[in-house]
């Protein structure tokens, strides 16, 4: 589990999403949770695959990979812990990722003119460009409710 | 910075605990206020009084039956919560709600200490569904809002359905004519 009490405005986390590299401001991450339990039940939300109880909390995991790929991964590590806005409230919403995060510091520039709706800005990171991931706009694109998914013990 | 320290979801505390049926449909557990369930009676006990029901806007109610001279319509509990079909063996009816729902089995009594709500992220028919979530011996358990079954509309659209009685006599008058 990495801390990210000292992160400051130009800190970014790495991670890993369906193969493909993202970043997420560090002010919007808030640990980075071991593979605990996912607890599903019937609802009809897109890629909620369930949630976690985390520190005496229950939070909603978000599968972002299946957004992005249409597949989930299976493999997941680690629940990547950050915050969402809804209104005047936030929630920590939990997102699988496949591998190691890593925080990093890089000044934030605009996003390439091609980039997808859900890239808000780029940064370079050793010497790789990574996007910078909108989670609300990446959820928004792909918001369109399911149907009831079954659960899953 | 401490983020999780700022996220408001907690467990609302009951003023009492609150005792709840957990029941399963289609292997899934749901708990439900055991003070919305008038009684818990098996399928075949209420087979010879039920009549068979269709609305096709409302495919999850498929039996009628009468009861203190009220209506009570039979909710499948896998077509509401769109879980594979299972063989119900015993139906909950529903205090106060002309609501009786089919289930697989009754799980245990137990007591809630305190039911969180609903994470914000979940934005279907769920949150018609539930009142919120429990946390109960390492699983987390929907607790179920009994008015979720039939919404007011739904009421509205098979309430204007004949029931299969009334389609016989309608029937039989016409040939008579």
């Amino acid at each position: 589990m990495i801390s990210l009490e000292s992160a400051q405005n130009d800190s970014f986390v790495l991670l890993q999403l369906a193969e493909q590299r993202f970043a997420l401001p560090a002010g919007l991450v808030a640990e980075l949770a071991p593979p605990v339990r996912l607890h599903s039940f019937p609802h009809t939300s897109p890629h909620i695959s369930g949630v976690i109880v985390r520190r005496g909390r229950i939070l909603p995991v978000y599968d972002a990979a299946r957004a992005l790929s249409g597949k989930s991964s299976f493999a997941h590590r680690f629940y990547l812990v950050a915050r969402r806005q809804f209104g005047e409230t936030s929630e920590m919403t939990a997102i699988p990722v496949d591998g190691e995060c890593e925080l990093v510091t890089s000044d934030f520039r605009a996003p390439a003119n091609d980039a997808a709706s859900y890239i808000s800005g780029e940064i370079t990171a050793a010497g790789e460009s990574i996007g910078i991931l909108d989670i609300e706009s990446l959820i928004q694109s792909h918001s369109q409710p399911t149907g009831p998914t079954e659960a899953r013990q | 910075m401490k983020i999780a320290a700022q996220d408001a979801q907690r467990p609302r505390h009951l003023r009492a605990a609150e005792t709840a049926i957990l029941f399963t449909v289609s292997r899934q557990l749901f708990a439900i206020a055991a003070d919305t369930v008038q009684e818990i009676r098996s399928t075949d006990s209420i087979a010879g009084s039920a009549s068979e029901f269709a609305c096709p806007e409302v495919p999850k109610v498929s039996h009628t039956f009468e009861r203190a001279r009220r209506q009570y319509y039979v909710v499948s509990g896998c077509a509401h919560f769109g879980l594979r079909v299972s063989r119900p063996t015993l139906v909950l009816i529903l205090r106060q709600l002309r609501v009786a729902v089919l289930v697989d089995r009754i799980d245990r009594m137990t007591e809630l200490h305190g039911i969180f709500d609903l994470p914000l992220a979940f934005g279907g028919n769920e949150r018609r569904w539930y009142r919120g979530l429990t946390y109960l011996d390492d699983h987390v358990i929907p607790v179920v809002n009994p008015r979720g079954f039939l919404t007011a509309e739904e009421f509205h659209r098979i309430e204007g359905v004949p029931q299969a009685a009334e389609v016989t006599h309608q029937v039989e008058g016409a040939a008579s004519q």
